[in-house]
């Protein structure tokens, strides 16, 4: 077993851009989803946008930080291979990025523009030709539906790649199966639905609706759910898959990631808030009342699918690396 | 294959010849300025059998030169790149030091280099090559484990070692197409 040579600063990255494009993904669909012509949840839609830029632009950092040579990076962007997964990734991440920063502008209000630019030093604003100023302080809100549909492929690449990224290496057997890619973008929604939960009940100056949540609970049980069926195969799969795949599988079948996968991954991290969800969700799906909020049940259930989303990519990342083909 | 015509260099090792010495892992680090805690060869040692029939074997690995690279493939800058000839090196000015090349090769040829944040490997020793020389290993090798040359070239030893003898490439599931030849 060799050391590994990507570590935390990986793991961080990978969680924090899949977190963005949950984040970007669930505020894309608040948005394209309509009633009488307006967003269905424009809670969620503003609060996605306002926060999606943000764990991406510092994932993209912490990347650019475990370069072994950091400031070479522009290098990547001298460059375009298709066959490799890390620069088509690096390509979708500045795109991506830049989306997001557009859909965050889209969703301020007019006087939050204004704000903003006015605190911008004179210097710098006056160099600014007043065209653009008067430009950027226009009204983007017939925008922010264009945006949303551009995003949802930048959204999904971003989530996916970062399983590409690791799947696409033969020489590890751990990474390289068909099911990876699928299970990190669907934890990377969930962990952008999560943190949508614990953003609407946290946010005091606008209550809570329940068609919000009830919105969120759906789609984050949706979404467990695939991620749940994604895990499922993958494990059965490689128990009864050639040997290399067997002793890689190994690590978390009785070796030393065993224990952050079965209990901190599946367990804490993906059944135990499915399960939290599904109780508060019961009164939905039997018809029998709306949906029952409690903040300390709800709170725990987003914590614990973003930790699970962490813990996932933990595993993933050290147990790959440890794996091999010999 | 398209380079029929042209020079493809490969290496033959015997690794029944080898004892061990280690003086080829000595030479290579002499030769190529390789940092220390870090190799461009190495010798696995395999143990087997119990008291008092007991078998060691000795296998000298390093980059396998391979005719469809991972590593090159997945390298974002393009800093990994195969010669004509087939040696594949790192431009190391190119090589932003990510080590997704390190993750990708399935022989662990590869390192990151402490001294300088990129990553290195075995380059065949391409500045000898290049000038007639043999690769700082080969020519080290006090029991001749290692034969290297140009396997198009039907009058070089190693293409006459791999006409007449039975050989192995190491993982060939890989489907790298590995040019260390090992004969049986």
């Amino acid at each position: 077993m060799r050391e590994p040579v990507w570590e935390f600063l990986i793991v961080n990255y990978l969680f924090l851009g899949g977190l963005s494009a949950g984040l970007f993904f669930v505020s894309a669909l608040a948005t394209w989803l309509q009633e009488d012509g307006q967003p269905a949840y424009p809670q969620i839609a503003r609060w996605g946008a306002l926060l999606a830029p943000w764990p991406v632009s510092l994932g993209s950092f912490l990347l650019i930080f475990d370069l072994g040579k950091p400031f070479r990076f522009w290098k990547l962007f001298i460059t375009f291979k298709w066959q490799s997964p890390m620069s088509i990734g690096s390509w979708l991440l500045v795109l991506f990025t830049l989306l997001t920063l557009a859909n965050l502008w889209a969703w301020l209000e007019p006087a939050e523009r204004t704000g903003l630019l006015n605190r911008l030093p004179a210097k710098l604003l006056g160099r600014i030709p007043s065209r653009v100023v008067a430009w950027l302080e226009h009204d983007f809100t017939f925008w922010r539906r264009e945006l949303a549909m551009a995003g949802f492929p930048l959204a999904v690449g971003v989530g996916i790649y970062t399983g590409v990224l690791l799947g696409a290496v033969q020489a590890r057997p751990f990474w390289n199966t068909n099911l990876v890619a699928q299970m990190f973008l669907f934890s990377a929604l969930s962990t952008g639905t999560a943190t949508l939960i614990l953003v609407r009940l946290f946010a005091k100056k606008q209550p809570v609706a329940l068609a919000e949540m009830r919105f969120l609970y759906t789609l984050d049980i949706c979404l467990i759910l695939i991620e749940f069926f994604i895990v499922l195969p993958y494990l059965i799969h490689g128990k009864l898959s050639v040997l290399a795949v067997q002793e890689a599988l190994g690590q978390i079948l009785g070796g030393p990631f065993t224990f952050a996968f079965w209990v901190l991954f599946l367990g804490i991290g993906l059944l135990a808030p499915l399960l939290i969800e599904l109780y508060e969700f019961k009164p939905v799906l039997l018809g029998t009342g709306p949906l029952h909020i409690r903040t300390r049940w709800a709170t725990s259930a987003a914590g614990l699918v973003i930790l699970g989303g962490y813990v996932l990519r933990y595993v993933f990342v050290f147990a790959g690396q440890a794996s091999s083909i010999r | 294959m398209a380079r029929k015509s042209k020079k493809r260099y490969a290496m033959v090792l015997d690794s029944r010849k080898c004892i061990d010495c280690k003086a080829c892992l000595i030479a290579c680090k002499a030769e190529n300025d390789v940092p220390l805690g870090v190799f461009r060869n190495r010798i696995n040692v395999e143990k087997a059998g119990e008291y008092p029939k007991l078998r060691m074997s000795f296998e000298p690995e390093q980059c396998h030169h391979c005719e469809n690279p991972s590593c090159v493939r997945v390298c974002p800058t393009g800093a990994s790149y195969q010669r004509e000839d087939g040696i594949v090196l790192v431009n190391y000015d190119d090589c932003i030091g990510c080590k997704y090349c390190i993750i990708a090769c399935p022989y662990d040829a590869r390192y990151h280099n402490p001294e300088t944040h990129t990553v290195g490997k075995c380059t065949f020793c391409a500045h000898r090559v290049d000038r007639g020389e043999l690769p700082a290993c080969v020519e080290t090798c006090p029991s001749k484990v290692r034969v290297f040359g140009d396997m198009n070239d039907p009058k070089s030893e190693i293409h006459q070692l791999l006409a007449s003898r039975r050989h192995q490439v190491l993982n060939p599931q890989t489907g790298n197409g590995p040019h260390l030849y090992y004969l049986l």
